[in-house]
């Protein structure tokens, strides 16, 4: 019987500090059996839980795409037991994947339009999946113009430098970084998200929002939107609950019905906007 | 399905029937001390209200080791996990009451959901037979049927068996029962009539039915926001106890321990009551305080298993959490204080 | 021998009281359960609420648990033991003196429904107490009259403190409490070998669902974060471990040492019957005789385990 709460057992072939606090470190798995890599076939949105022995488990959005074969990205932010263990383990070391768990972004569902992809500080990483998935040259040409607007508190702060300076010499994406105050030599925007948002985001016909970050950014990109004509079914974003078992069984990650582990974490605001703010 | 009969004089073979290949479980002691154990078959008793604690544990029991590690480096399988799955022995329950097989069957449909199956639930639940006893005499503090069940309820049953003057009626509802019923030597007979009037009886024996229909049909945000949670949980104490005893309570945490050579991840009990069943790493809570716990845990039981699972409720009447709760929260009347609610104007 | 509806009365016209001149916002008490031998705490805002204050053979939560950090003024319901640890939360800086008011209730003790049980097996469907001297049972087809006396919890047996005599009024007449509690059992157990006594405690928990209900129902529990929850570091593992649950209750116990007064809110809310106070009264007996200490008999004493006295005659310290 196929037993959902054992990882797939990988190894840790690099580990790339992120941030200039240290905070946040990227890890790229290898699987141990490379029959695991075809079952944990995913899509950008989804999650997993990584699985330390003895330590535990946390769920963590997938940063890497399904294009990129041979390993698959986890962005781990310093917070509890488990990933601080995690930011003490070096290449090599063996460690668990569970997933892929919860539905990804709706893309097969939004061909054909445009989309604004917001994300800010650290919930960059299902997005940074997103778009690299997104401007596959075999994908890009089924969606319309793509919009990407990401802020962080400080350039230091900012993940994925590498990527999205390259996005940014592209043609068919617009990107548009922001950081919240003024420092030297700064090339890019300046300010909070959901100004930046209000200036940059196209309007709203045949276009999808898809949003990811914290909370405080969400509460007030959210309205931006709306103003601009965006209507809820249109606004995709992903939630974050605490999570045990990412199966719908263990009980606690609940809004209202629906279990963020299983029946999300992606959701529409128009479908949100029926359920308890538990989150 | 079909109806069969065993007479008083033939029980005991019955029972010796039942417990060839398989484990015979079936309520034992009194009082605190009634709950499923393995059983004799001439030690299976009639005599006896209801097991203490719900049934729950047999299928997911309170710590249950899910898999095991080596810690070391240089083996193989150093480091991976090992499922600890195991076979278990083919079990035969004889006495489960009709509201606990229900709140297994409702538990069934968290741990085999539309995504997922949980093989460690799944493992336990298809190689046990469940053989309901209906309750002739349901106690004071039953309210099964107001819950939508039946002291002769059928569901989470392979067979509902029930008293008669000499010895015991069945009615099998699987295929899994017919078997049992038959290589145990019962005589089929029609008993639709009987079932029907005992039934009536201990429905009535329950009391006016209260009505929590209009919980069904409220809007979810109109039942969440209802100002009277704050009152309603007033006097919770946050202990788990009524999440324990629960037949339908299902959450559970993982935790991993270890030990010198090694590891197990194990999943025990959780209970919502608590405040870190949900805190989040960043330290937000998103159910804060013991209002959003305790409306948690009634909209779970009384709104949000009904929209996930055709309209069932996730309470079954057993009355343990009633009797239980030290505080004297009594789900009958939050629950009566939900269908009062005032629906937003559309 | 006082009515049950005599007190009542008395409850519900101070409660009315003082919420009317404002001396208090709630009054903490009892109401009637929703099932046999049962009371529900119940918060009284309004002189209306106050109708549904009552007094019970069965008022056996101790309604101090809810006085830590409430904001406001508050009345409390309070038998001898309540009274207690109303006046620990206050030592403890739980609450302010000032913002708490007593409404003693001299108590001849609270009834154990397990031991109705024993008396009486046939389901209850109704009870009647009209003194608090004795209660009727009924159900279907027999109706039993039992003595409080033969039923009574076995902390109420043992109880010096019957009458709340810190309490801002009394709403009936004192009563004796009963004959000092000598520990007997608690000696003999000490007298053991610690072999035996660790069988003792083993045998005694070896029910324990670790759902700390007793925790919970205990006042003297208000830590915000309970060791046992405290996740960095993790003191204690989840599971039914024989040895985790163990530590839960021996540190439970030292932590309540010289706190505690016996008011058995623990083992009325255990839901698997465990004797838990067995530990409390060790520590309780340890507390008496080293430091003839007794919790909430004053306003201005704190626990002896709290404080640290240069001219103490431990030299652990030292």
């Amino acid at each position: 019987m196929n037993n959902p709460y054992l990882p797939y057992p990988v190894r840790i072939a690099e580990i790339r500090v992120e941030t200039e606090d240290k905070n946040l470190r990227t890890f790229k798995f290898e699987f141990l059996n490379p029959e695991d890599e075809e079952k944990f076939a995913y899509l950008p949105g989804q999650f997993a839980e990584l699985s330390v022995p003895g330590q535990g488990e946390i769920p963590i959005g997938i940063a890497s795409s399904p294009s990129e074969k041979g390993f698959v990205l986890f962005t781990v932010n310093r917070v509890g037991q488990v990933s601080s263990y995690m930011h003490n383990m070096k290449a090599g070391d063996i460690m668990g994947i569970r997933g892929p768990l919860g539905h990804p972004y709706p893309l097969d569902k939004l061909k054909g339009r445009n989309l604004v992809i917001i994300a800010g500080g650290f919930a960059v990483t299902t997005l940074r999946s997103t778009i690299t998935y997104l401007l596959q040259p075999e994908i890009r040409p089924e969606y319309g113009k793509i919009t990407f607007i990401y802020g962080a508190r400080t350039p230091g702060l900012l993940l994925y430098k590498d990527e999205w300076m390259a996005w940014e010499k592209r043609d068919d994406i617009d990107v548009f970084v922001t950081i919240d105050r003024e420092v030297p030599n700064w090339g890019y925007k300046v300010g909070f998200v959901p100004s930046v948002t209000k200036e940059v985001c196209p309007p709203p016909d045949n276009t999808s929002a898809l949003i990811c970050g914290p909370p405080i950014m969400i509460k007030f990109t959210q309205p931006v939107l709306e103003e601009a004509g965006y209507q809820p079914e249109n606004i995709i974003m992903s939630l974050e609950n605490r999570m045990k078992c990412g199966l719908g069984i263990c009980g606690r990650c609940n809004v209202g019905p629906e279990y963020v582990c299983k029946d999300g974490p992606v959701f529409t605001l128009a479908q949100l906007n029926r359920l308890p703010k538990e989150y | 399905m079909s109806e069969y009969i065993i007479k008083q004089s033939a029980l005991a073979d019955f029972f010796k029937s039942l417990a060839n290949g398989r484990r015979l479980l079936s309520p034992q002691g009194v009082g605190d001390k009634c709950k499923l154990e393995e059983t004799a078959p001439e030690k299976v008793s009639l005599d006896f209200t209801n097991t203490h604690m719900s049934p729950k544990s047999l299928l997911f029991p309170q710590t249950e080791r899910l898999m095991a590690f080596h810690n070391e480096h240089d083996k193989p399988n150093g480091y991976v996990f090992q499922s600890a799955l195991d076979s278990g022995e083919p079990t035969v329950v004889f006495g489960i009451r009709p509201c606990d097989a229900r709140g297994l069957s409702i538990a069934n449909k968290v741990f085999q959901n539309d995504r997922f199956t949980d093989p460690y639930w799944k493992g336990k639940f298809d190689r046990t037979v469940f053989i309901g006893l209906a309750c002739d005499a349901p106690l004071p503090q039953c309210f099964c049927a107001a819950m939508g069940g039946s002291p002769f309820g059928e569901s989470g049953l392979d067979v509902l068996a029930f008293r008669q003057t000499d010895g015991l009626g069945f009615k099998a509802l699987t295929d899994k029962g017919t078997e049992l019923l038959k290589a145990a030597g019962a005589t089929e007979a029609d008993l639709a009539g009987e079932i029907k009037s005992l039934e009536a009886k201990a429905i009535e024996s329950q009391g006016v039915k209260p009505n929590y229909q209009p919980i069904d049909n409220l809007d979810l945000m109109d039942l969440f926001k209802d100002p009277h949670w704050e009152a309603t949980a007033e006097n919770c104490l946050n202990c788990g106890v009524c999440t324990f005893f629960c037949p339908t309570c299902h959450c559970f945490d993982i935790q991993d321990e270890n030990s010198e050579r090694g590891g197990v991840r194990m999943r025990n009990w959780d209970t919502c009551m608590s405040w870190l069943f949900t805190v989040h790493g960043t330290g937000h809570n998103p159910r804060p305080t013991k209002t959003e716990r305790v409306r948690q845990r009634f909209m779970h039981k009384l709104k949000y298993i009904p929209l996930k699972q055709d309209g069932v409720r996730g309470c079954t009447g057993c009355g343990r959490c009633v009797v239980m709760c030290p505080v004297n929260i009594d789900i009958r009347s939050v629950a009566l204080k939900m269908a009062q609610t005032a629906p937003t104007p559309a | 021998m006082p009515q049950l509806s005599e007190i009542t009365g008395k409850i519900r016209e101070s409660a009315k009281k003082l919420l009317t001149s404002g001396q208090a916002d709630v009054v903490i008490g009892y109401r009637q359960g929703t099932v046999p031998m049962a009371t529900a705490p119940f918060f009284a805002r309004t002189p209306e609420d106050c109708d549904q204050l009552v007094w019970s053979n069965f008022a056996r939560v101790n309604l101090a648990n809810y006085l830590s950090g409430r904001p406001g003024k508050v009345a409390l319901v309070a038998k001898g033991c309540d009274a207690r640890s109303a006046v620990g939360q206050v030592t403890e800086n739980q609450i302010l003196k000032d913002n708490l008011y007593l409404i003693g209730v001299p108590c001849t003790g609270m009834i154990d429904n397990n031991l109705v049980v024993a008396k009486e097996p046939r389901p209850i469907s109704e009870v009647t107490e009209t003194t608090d001297e004795a209660i009727t049972v009924k159900g279907n087809g027999f109706s039993t009259d039992i003595k409080k006396e033969d039923v009574l919890r076995r902390n109420c047996k043992t109880c010096v403190n019957r009458t709340p005599k810190l309490a801002n009024e009394l709403v009936g007449p004192e009563v004796n409490g009963a004959a000092a509690d000598d520990y007997a059992d608690i000696k003999a157990l000490l007298g053991k070998s610690l072999e035996e006594r660790m069988a003792y405690f083993k045998d005694l928990i070896k029910d324990c669902l670790r759902c700390y209900a007793c925790r919970n129902a205990c006042p003297l529990c208000y830590c915000p974060i309970c060791f046992v929850d405290e996740t960095r570091p993790q003191w204690l593992g989840k599971s039914t471990d024989a040895m985790d649950t163990m530590t839960f209750h021996l540190l439970r116990g030292l932590h309540c040492a010289g706190r505690c007064t016996s008011c058995g809110a623990c083992e009325t809310a255990c839901p698997v019957n465990i004797k838990v106070r067995e530990f409390n009264r060790i520590m309780e007996l340890t507390v008496q005789s080293n430091w003839q200490y007794e919790p909430g008999m004053s306003w201005d004493q704190k626990p002896p385990l709290t404080m640290f006295q240069t001219d103490d005659t431990a030299d652990f310290i030292k």
